[in-house]
């Protein structure tokens, strides 16, 4: 896994790193009734092993989309995707995803729901058990282990879910806005919680938000995405300290590089909007097609 | 959803005491002296509506005589097998239908049209096909209970978050883990409402049936109760029959909240 150590190492890790994640010249279209959308135009980066890259960009441009293509739950794209040189033709082993929505099982308590990769590959009962109380702790949840999904709230249950993906150990972490339905202080404080994971497991991460403070309290780099058709606008360093906590959001630094990502996204964000006065909304965060 | 909200609803710790449980019983009683002094005025033709004491004593001479179970038990099964059949069937049929909208849009009219006619009309060509005994009863159970449940389990295949279904793929999860861990959880409402209902018409399709051309089972006990014009026999068989209905269909709501008491 990430060779990167966490001790004093500022954020951009050593770029003589090959990329564990390489997103190679992705295009996807989508066909519609009134024509056709380009969700994606020509999309390329990598992430290193150990990094935590942020992919921030205004609602609609295609996050959702990367999101399902790099997990593999979506196909039909030109371009490829590979995980440590072997591209992906369906979801890899190595990457675990937390999604956008909803996701907990309620039929299953919060020790079951955290249990089932776990259940999917195989591991014995009480070793299922154990794996699955030690990642329930370290998202903070113990003690509502025998609790049902709709006992919980809404940040609870986003944690059960990062704590279930979690517990298939995945070398890299995808999240599409894991926290977009929460409030802004639980936000922060599970931005915390993520933090101290990712460091204290070194795993390669790729978070989707739009939310910009988000993206610099957490993320090594932030690459920036267009809006419609999605580019890749720009990227990123964010070259603060780690270890690092929700504090950072009232330093000087911090405010500029928020400044900095505003600066590219507002030109995107308003072209959004204008256009989402323009033609009627639609949902886009369906089930998508099989690769 | 609502449906085992409301059951859940009643039970409260006050047990029998509850308003609506005191309501239910007055209305029982009050039915049955109701029922007791138009049965003494005279009003009606002899025993058209006998007296509690006569429907008493023919519910006594009802259950203690063995025929009386023998036919229960061919009836019994008759809806048994016939549930099985029409239940197995309508849930492959519906995962189908559910799990496909091209066949869906194909096929789904025709079992809505089909759904709500009543089922006796085919009675006749199920006696052709399956003959006079057992065979055209057990067809008829199945063929009213196909179509509840198939409709039921088709949408509520298609009401599974389909998120659910992403995180089930994105763990690697087979085809198979993906049905019983994903799939027939999600689905266990839908499957469970459809049975209930299923039950139901099975119970009606094949009881009417029995009425219609047999030598055995509950329904032919009633018709031949109203052949005797015995009436007191003819409602003892219908008080057992409504117990028995209730008791089954209890048990099949309880089947279906077995360990999701937590579960909304
Ligand atoms: N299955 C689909 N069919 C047609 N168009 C789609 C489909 N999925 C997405 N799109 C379109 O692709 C574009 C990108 O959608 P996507 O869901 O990736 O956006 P997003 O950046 O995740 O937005 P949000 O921040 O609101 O979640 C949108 O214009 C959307 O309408
Ligand atoms: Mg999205």
């Amino acid at each position: 896994m990430a060779t990167v150590s966490t001790s004093n190492r500022l954020a951009s890790v050593p770029t003589t790193e090959p990329a564990i994640l390489v997103v190679d010249d992705l295009v996807m279209r989508f066909v519609t009734a009134d024509g056709g959308v380009t969700a994606l135009d020509h999309v390329s980066f990598g992430v290193k092993p150990g990094e935590f890259l942020a992919v921030i960009g205004p609602s609609g441009c295609g996050k959702s989309t990367l999101f399902n293509i790099v997990g593999g739950l979506l196909g039909g794209y030109a371009g490829a995707v590979t995980v440590g040189g072997e591209t992906i033709s369906g979801p890899h082993a190595s990457i675990g995803m937390v999604f956008q929505e909803e996701s907990t099982f309620p039929w299953r308590n919060v020790l079951d729901n955290v249990g089932f990769p776990l259940e999917i590959s195989g591991v014995p009962k009480r070793e299922r058990i154990e794996r699955a109380r030690h990642f329930i702790s370290m998202v903070g949840l113990d003690g509502f282990e025998k609790r049902y999904p709709s006992e919980l709230s809404g940040g609870m249950r986003q944690r059960v879910s990062m704590a279930r993906t979690l517990a298939s150990e995945p070398k890299i972490l995808l999240m599409d806005e894991p926290f977009a339905a929460l409030d802004e202080q639980t936000r922060l404080l599970l931005g915390d919680k993520v933090l101290q994971i990712q460091q204290q497991l070194e795993q390669t991460t790729l978070l989707i938000t739009h939310n910009i403070t988000e993206a610099v309290q957490l993320a090594d780099r932030i690459l920036v995405m267009t809006y419609r058709p999605g580019r890749v606008k720009r990227i990123v360093d964010i070259n603060l300290p780690r270890p690092r906590t929700s504090e950072i959001v009232s330093s000087e630094p911090f405010g500029r590089y928020v400044a900095q990502i505003w600066n590219d996204l507002r030109e995107e964000a308003s072209r959004g909007l204008s256009d989402a006065e323009t033609r009627p909304l639609r949902t886009h965060d369906k089930p998508q097609g099989q690769p | 959803m609502a449906e085992i909200g409301r059951l859940t609803g009643t039970r409260n710790g006050l047990g029998f005491a509850t308003p609506v449980a005191l309501l239910r019983a007055a209305f029982v009683l009050t039915a049955l002296m109701v029922w007791q002094v138009l049965a003494v005025s005279g009003l009606f033709y002899r025993d058209v509506i006998p007296s509690l004491e006569k429907i008493w004593t023919a519910l006594i001479a009802l259950v203690s005589h063995g025929d009386f179970y023998w036919h229960l038990g061919v009836t019994f099964q008759e809806i048994a097998v016939g549930l099985v059949i029409g239940a197995l069937s309508g849930i492959a049929a519906g995962l189908i239908l559910g799990g496909n909208r091209f066949i869906a849009a194909v096929f789904e009219p025709y079992l809505y049209y089909l759904g709500p006619t009543p089922k006796i009309i085919f009675f006749p060509v199920m006696i052709m096909w399956f003959g006079v005994d057992s065979g055209s009863k057990i067809a008829m159970g199945a063929l009213s209970c196909f179509f509840p449940i198939t409709l039921n389990v088709a949408a509520g295949m298609r009401q599974i978050d389909p998120v659910l279904i992403r995180v089930g793929r994105s763990f690697r999860a087979g085809p198979w883990q993906m049905a019983m861990k994903i799939y027939l959880p999600a689905m266990r409402h839908p499957i469970v409402n459809g049975l209930r209902l299923g039950l139901g018409v099975a119970l009606i399709g094949t009881l009417l049936a029995e009425t219609k051309l047999s030598n055995r089972g509950i329904g032919f006990l009633v018709i031949q109760a109203y052949n005797n014009f015995d009436m007191p026999r003819l409602y003892a068989v219908l008080l057992v029959l409504f117990v028995l209905a209730i008791g089954v269909n209890a048990l099949v709501a309880r089947f279906g909240r077995l360990d999701e008491i937590k579960y909304k």
